[in-house]
């Protein structure tokens, strides 16, 4: 049984247009999107802004209520069903907020160790175990005011995975990071990933997802675009492939070797695609802009 | 024990949190100074004669509301800003304990700013604090912050579910005071605001307290019944409230600024 289940969803908004003059509008955020996730996988929600990503995100971990649809983790209604979902799931957004800012790092896990209901007997023990996971175990009791946004967002992910969860959802984790940053939390995703975590991530980063993910849903204008493994989406759009040529023993004049076929014995040749996840994107992206 | 966790880290993060804030600091520690002061000038030019009643109760109570009600609201949209309503709301804790331990915070802060103005109140108009009623006093007081602290739980299930909320907080801070009878009787204003000042448990709540520093007893049961009736109807139609936003901040998307 898939862990996340999601069946022509879709969630609109109204929002109020106009200064003096108020105009109700809807926006449909998300149109009958339908995607499942196996448990022990890296799924990944590619989108531009506004594509529906976050809508879908709050939707997964009870925040927000589908317009229409159904929406299932592990197994219960995330509207309706909450309660059954709540303990067994976290979230992570990306940005700044989302902790008590004049609350020192220790505090906010402490505090929300708390609203996930860890035992107190393993509560101080994990939020140790966290510290060290993000590297954070020497300005543990600092202000997280006082933090960089690296830091800040390695306290996001810790608290995201305060109680274990079975299911973890990030929202662009790597927003705002620097190379090394992101680098360091792409490893976490990946550690956490290996104890048995499932990861719902979305991101504007295609190395990232391309790296990470297992599945990728590419998402434009509330509606998923295609829906495959990073390999077959850069594989079903390449139109010329490279290769690699290593050569074993002495290469020397090898171009002019190489002329002749018969000179060729002793070389291996790996087929590489030329084409990047990004540039896959891209191309759906565009391609579907122009029709 | 895992509702008492919750509700006393709540406390203890809005207290932490709230204490940090240097406009808190101001209405907790300046704000009595300048609410007595005002109230003592209004009444060496008027004609009550209780001094306890209307400046050192008058003031000890409007800072009471100040720091529980409206900060209590007011943080409710600075979580929503920092992107932390929706976290803690997505929690598997209870919510409405969350807010309770928050509200609670903020009410031994608001504490603090109570027994300032009295000190104010005492050490710089130097007039005698007469009490007849000790016990009553203790009591009603004791009720004026129940009263608050539900009227705080209502205002805000209300900021919640609805990111316009906070203008109207901002319009009832001082109307809410006055209505409620903190700095003069309810009697002065007009027929039709009565009406709608026994609405408020406070307003019956500041009745008591005066009672507690006359030297009548009559209308205590007057005062103490309708109390007792407006908190509860205030905490039923707070539960309602909140079955009503539980499901409605997810249908509207207000938990956040996004």
């Amino acid at each position: 049984m898939p862990i996340i289940e999601v069946k022509d969803l879709s969630r609109d908004y109204v929002i109020n247009e106009g200064v003096f003059k108020k105009k109700m509008k809807v926006i449909h955020a998300v149109k009958n999107i339908s995607f499942s996730v196996e448990k022990g996988e890296v799924f990944g929600l590619l989108g531009q802004n506004g594509a529906g990503k976050t809508t879908t995100i709050k939707m997964l971990i009870t925040m927000l209520a589908p317009t229409s649809g159904t929406c299932k983790v592990l197994g219960y209604d995330t509207f309706g069903q909450e309660r059954m979902i709540r303990t067994r799931i976290n979230f992570v957004f990306g940005g700044e907020y989302g902790l008590y800012r004049r609350l020192s790092a220790r505090d906010n896990l402490k505090y929300f160790a708390n609203l996930y209901k860890l035992p107190k007997g393993t509560r101080d023990n994990r939020i140790d175990e966290l510290l060290k996971l993000v590297d954070l175990t020497d300005r543990a009791d600092t202000r997280v005011e006082t933090f960089s946004k690296g830091m800040t967002q390695r306290v996001q992910i810790a608290r995201g995975l305060i109680n274990n969860p079975e299911v973890l959802f990030m929202d662009e984790p790597t927003i705002g990071l620097d190379p090394v940053g992101a680098e360091t939390l792409r490893k976490t995703i990946v550690d956490v990933n290996k104890l048995g975590t499932t990861v719902l991530l979305t991101t504007h980063n295609m190395y990232e997802a391309d790296e990470l993910c297992n599945r990728i849903a590419i998402i434009k204008e509330g509606e998923i675009i295609t829906l495959d493994t990073p390999a077959n989406i850069k594989k079903k759009l390449a139109k010329k492939t490279s290769f690699t040529i290593e050569v074993e023993g002495n290469s020397a004049n090898i171009k002019d070797k190489m002329q002749s076929m018969e000179e060729l014995s002793g070389v291996s040749i790996t087929e590489k695609d030329v084409m990047t996840l990004e540039d896959a994107y891209l191309q759906l992206v565009k391609g579907s802009n122009e029709k | 024990m895992n509702s008492t966790s919750v509700l006393l880290t709540s406390m203890s993060v809005q207290m932490k949190q709230t204490f940090a804030r240097n406009m808190f600091k101001f209405t907790l520690f300046v704000g009595p100074f300048l609410i007595t002061v005002i109230l003592g000038e209004m009444f060496k030019h008027s004609t009550a004669d209780n001094f306890v009643a209307y400046v050192v109760l008058g003031s000890g109570l409007w800072n009471l509301w100040n720091c529980i009600a409206f900060s209590s609201a007011g943080d409710i949209n600075r979580e929503r800003y920092n992107n932390t309503l929706s976290i803690i709301f997505s929690a598997p804790a209870d919510f409405r304990l969350i807010l309770l331990g928050k509200i609670l915070g903020n009410t031994l802060l608001a504490l603090c700013s109570f027994f300032l103005s009295v000190f104010f109140a005492t050490v710089f108009y130097r007039h005698p604090i007469i009490v007849t009623n000790w016990p009553l006093l203790i009591m009603s007081l004791l009720l004026a912050i129940l009263a608050f602290i539900i009227m705080s739980i209502f205002i805000a299930y209300l900021l919640t579910l609805s990111r316009k909320t906070a203008i109207y907080m901002n319009c009832l801070e001082i109307p809410v005071a006055l209505i409620c009878g903190f700095v003069f009787p309810i009697e002065n204003l007009p027929q039709g605001v009565q009406f709608i000042s026994w609405i408020f448990p406070p307003t019956w709540a500041v009745r008591l307290i005066r009672l507690s520093v006359t030297e009548t007893t009559y209308g205590l049961l007057e005062n103490f019944v309708p109390l007792i009736i407006t908190s509860v109807i205030f905490v039923i139609l707070a539960t309602l409230l909140y079955r009503i936003i539980f499901k409605q901040v997810k249908v509207l998307g207000t938990l956040d600024m996004a």
